[in-house]
């Protein structure tokens, strides 16, 4: 989630992409993977209420330098900013309000030391909001953050989206060496319909020397150690964030056409390890 | 975003790609060739499509629209030029008209429509939209008060529900008017449906997402749907609203033994009952809905307000099926304390606003403020059930918002008129004229903004609101001189002592038919038909001590018109006036030394030449 303010592509898996009849389908031969649960939220419980405390945790307020974003987001953990949904969902909703000090509130929640995993698939099932300076993602940060701090504790962000470009998603890592402006990162973009209008899911396979990316299934980027301009941080246990920003560099500022409120709305965040 | 995979790797290594690609010709299905209409999205690329036409709106100047090969987007061929004309332009008020396909088309393959637009100043354009064929516009669609300005830029326009447009004929229209009441140019270029892969679903909206609540209303009575629309996500992440025809909906009743709903939307209320309203557009529930409490039956008028038959040039019309309607932004304001329900309903096919619980209702325009100072007379028929005996009674009143066009300011005028019986009358249909003259508090009406109905009769139905001129005269009085009594020898003034014995129909052989018609009390010399005419002095008069001539005079129709002033021999000499006068009175004062050599010691007669229908007064020799 640190900006990556320039472009970068890298090598990837060959594939075969077979464009049959007219529905021009690509298909993917993809590497053959046995996933087992280790951990999931599907998020079911009453209506208005708070996530699982035993799973989640919150940031809250605006961090130093808006995360070190230049954000515009209060976070909290109001049920207007943070709420089940009832019917199985997640809702994280960014709202154009005074609080506190910020034009804005939103919420981010993360299971630091809850939960963290090293290796294995990471994926959620989301339908992301849209708008001019709204930024949602779902993403990984390395466990040791408080001893080593960021960068080089690693980040992995499985889905980012610039609310002006609702039918792309990025997905990118961050590390020693290649963070921010020089995060190793790839667009991918829905050839028809965009990311707002329904629910997509986002994953990464993750092992030693290996990071591929995946929407819908469709694996659209691999990163490996040869790739990075710096080193390999990702053998360790990374937490997982959600949350919709406000702002920021990477993704621009709101303006009089931003539709407010704004949801992320979460199916389910399901981690797998390889057996 | 469709060349994501080959234009975001420029120079690193790529995947490499197999492709195969298997036939993609048409589909053919045995037995199946519906003709259908053609799946052409093209509208304006650099010419017209071959089966378009454009026709004009009513009162719009019909030259606005012309290709242009010079200013186009992209430097393409050729662009459509819109003119937007001047206020009170004499060739049209405003700029609008449609472009429809003579055969028909398939647009349900598309999402959109597409154009780029340019102006030579930042400004608002009124209307631009699709759907409008001429014909019953089932279909249409209206993006309202599209902001453009020097660039070029694109816009978008999503289609509600593109299945419904199987076989559209109304590809484009545009009506606009002149901004502070300057004229503009605008400019249009490669207007085409196409499908936006990046647009987001299009959600509808009825009651502009409101849940409004009906708390009583009886059997019988029908309501229309109001506030209907649709929303979309644009490719940049914001959202357009757009008007949507009632058509594209699909309207339900939770109790059709209440209320039922046609395709139009209009609520019929069958039966004493609630019931709530919902619509959809497509596969989606609309936003909004009308929630609705029937009893009893309603008292209705039983036959449609007496039909206008006033010429439409001279009509400014904001409700009556006789006329093309200037934009009204509500007929309901609902201001804080108002406790008036409307709604629009038809009686014997005609369109009739219905209020009730009517203690006072805003009716605002000021989106679009209403130029009524060549207008005479302002006119609404009401009917209500209630009974009428004074002091029953209903308010009318007009508001100006003045030379800022906006609400406050300090330039704000108003007037309320009060109809009572017998005037007022009970279960019949009451057509009031009042000439614009008597609401006096209204010095100005060039920025009519509001109309405000009150009262003490809580059913009223009003149709046929309209403003109008009427041909035969001023609409008010001339003004009144004011120059000292001790300055001036009056021949023709209610503001003075006259001239006696002056006879202002001497049989000079003319043809012309002198009459003194009052305007509000103040007599005033009407010459109909003028070819000459002359005024004998009751006693000749010497005014070589006074500097000029002054009169007052008002002329629709002349094209001609020369005041004498004569003395004996006879000496006489002529003074041109221009004609005609346009809105209203023209006073001047003519210096004597241009009746030069008339004998100013000894003037015994005055005459006027000319043609039409000219009206004078305060007739004058002044110091």
């Amino acid at each position: 989630m640190r900006r990556p303010l320039r472009t970068v592509c890298y090598s990837l898996v060959a594939m075969a992409l077979f464009l049959l009849g007219c529905e021009q389908q690509p298909i993917q031969s993809l590497p053959q993977r046995t996933w087992s649960l280790s951990w999931s939220d599907e998020f079911d419980g009453g209506a208005g209420s708070s996530p699982d405390t035993s799973k989640w945790t919150f940031d809250i307020g605006t961090g130093v330098n808006g995360w070190g974003n230049s954000e515009l987001e209060y976070y909290t953990n109001r049920p207007s900013n943070v709420q089940l949904s009832g019917d199985g969902h997640l809702v994280i909703t960014a709202r154009r309000e005074s609080y506190a000090g910020s034009g804005f509130t939103s919420a981010r929640l993360k299971t630091q030391g809850l939960f963290s995993q090293k290796y294995g698939r990471f994926e959620a099932k989301i339908k992301t909001p849209s708008g001019p300076g709204i930024w949602p993602a779902f993403w990984l940060l390395g466990d040791n953050i408080r001893e080593v701090s960021w960068p080089q504790c690693g980040e992995i962000d499985i889905m980012e989206q610039r609310g002006q470009q609702p039918a792309l998603t990025h997905g990118s890592v961050h590390g020693p060496g290649y963070s921010g402006a020089n995060a190793v990162t790839k667009p991918y973009a829905l050839m028809q319909g965009r990311f707002d209008a329904e629910f997509h899911v986002y994953a990464i396979e993750w092992g030693a020397d290996y990071i591929d990316f995946y929407v819908d299934n469709y694996l659209y980027q691999r990163i490996q150690p040869g790739d990075l301009s710096g080193n390999w941080v990702f053998n360790q246990p990374f937490f997982i964030i959600l949350n919709v920003a406000v702002g920021g560099n990477y993704v621009g500022y709101p303006t009089t056409a931003t539709p407010f409120p704004q949801s992320m709305i979460v199916d389910y965040v399901r981690v797998y390890t390889q057996s | 975003m469709k060349t994501l995979l080959s234009n975001l790797c420029p120079g690193s290594i790529c995947l490499s790609l197999v492709l195969l690609l298997a036939g993609c010709g048409d589909r053919m299905v045995d037995g199946l060739s519906a003709p259908g209409y053609p799946k052409r999205g093209q509208v304006f690329i650099d010419d017209f499509e071959s089966d378009l036409v454009y026709a004009a709106f009513g009162g719009s100047d019909v030259k606005a629209f012309q290709v242009d090969y010079t200013t186009t987007y992209n430097a393409s061929k050729a662009s459509m030029r819109y003119e937007v004309p001047d206020a009170n332009s004499p060739q049209g008020a405003y700029a609008g008209g449609a472009y429809f396909s003579k055969t028909g088309r398939d647009l349900s393959g598309f999402n959109a429509l597409t154009f780029y637009i340019k102006a030579t100043q930042s400004a608002t354009i009124d209307v631009i939209g699709f759907g409008n064929d001429f014909g019953a516009s089932s279909f249409q669609v209206a993006m309202n008060a599209l902001p453009v300005n020097t660039n070029w830029k694109k816009v978008i326009i999503p289609i509600p529900d593109p299945a419904k447009l199987s076989g559209e004929k109304g590809l484009f229209y545009y009506s606009t008017g002149p901004i502070n009441e300057k004229g503009y140019t605008f400019w249009v270029d490669e207007v085409q449906f196409e499908h936006v892969p990046d647009l987001g679903m299009c959600v509808g909206v009825i009651y502009n997402g409101e849940d409004r609540k009906v708390p009583t209303t009886e059997k019988g009575a029908s309501i229309r749907i109001e506030g209907l629309q649709a929303i979309a996500g644009l490719p940049n992440g914001t959202t357009q609203v757009i008007g949507a025809s009632p058509s594209y909906f699909m309207f339900e009743s939770s109790d059709s033994s209440v209320a039922t709903v046609s395709r139009q939307g209009i609520v019929q209320v069958l039966d004493s009952g609630n019931a709530t309203i919902t619509a959809r557009l497509g596969s989606t529930a609309a936003r909004g809905s009308l929630e609705l409490s029937a009893k009893g039956t309603a008292l209705l008028p039983t036959s449609a307000a007496p039909a206008p038959t006033l010429d439409r040039g001279n009509v400014i019309s904001l409700y009556s099926n006789a006329y093309t309607n200037v934009p009204v932004d509500t007929w309901n304001t609902r201001w804080q304390y108002s406790t008036t329900e409307s709604a629009f309903i038809k009686v014997d096919n005609d369109d009739v606003i219905r209020y009730f619980n009517l203690n006072f209702v805003g009716v605002e325009f000021s989106s679009s403020p209403i130029n009524a100072t060549p207008m005479t007379h302002f006119h609404i028929d009401v009917w209500t059930p209630d009974p009428t005996p004074s002091p029953k009674n209903i308010k009318i009143m007009l508001v100006d918002f003045g030379a800022n066009s906006v609400y406050g300011g300090g330039d704000d005028v108003s007037h309320e008129i009060t109809v009572s019986a017998p005037t007022l009358q009970s279960n019949k249909w009451v057509s009031l004229d009042i000439p614009l003259a008597s609401f006096t508090g209204l010095t100005t009406r060039a920025h009519l903004a509001q109309l405000v109905l009150s009262g003490t009769v809580s059913n009223l139905f009003v149709d046929n609101v309209y403003l109008y001129k009427t041909q035969t005269g001023p609409s008010a009085p001339a003004p009144t001189p004011t120059f000292p009594p001790g300055d001036v020898i009056s021949i023709f003034s209610d503001a003075y002592q006259n001239v006696s014995g002056t006879n202002f129909s001497p049989n000079w052989g003319q043809s012309t038919v002198v009459t003194q018609p009052s305007i509000s009390g103040n007599a005033t010399l009407l010459y109909t038909g003028l070819n000459y005419q002359g005024i004998q002095l009751g006693a000749s008069q010497n005014v070589s001590s006074y500097g000029f001539l002054h009169l007052d005079y008002y002329s629709a129709n002349a094209s001609a018109l020369q005041v004498f002033v004569i003395s004996p021999g006879p000496v006489e000499s002529a003074y041109s006036l221009p004609v005609p006068t346009g809105s209203g009175w023209k006073s001047v004062d003519i210096p004597l030394s241009a009746f030069s050599p008339v004998a100013l010691t000894n003037v015994i007669q005055l005459k006027f030449v000319g043609n039409g229908n000219v009206y004078l007064d305060n007739i004058l020799f002044r110091k």
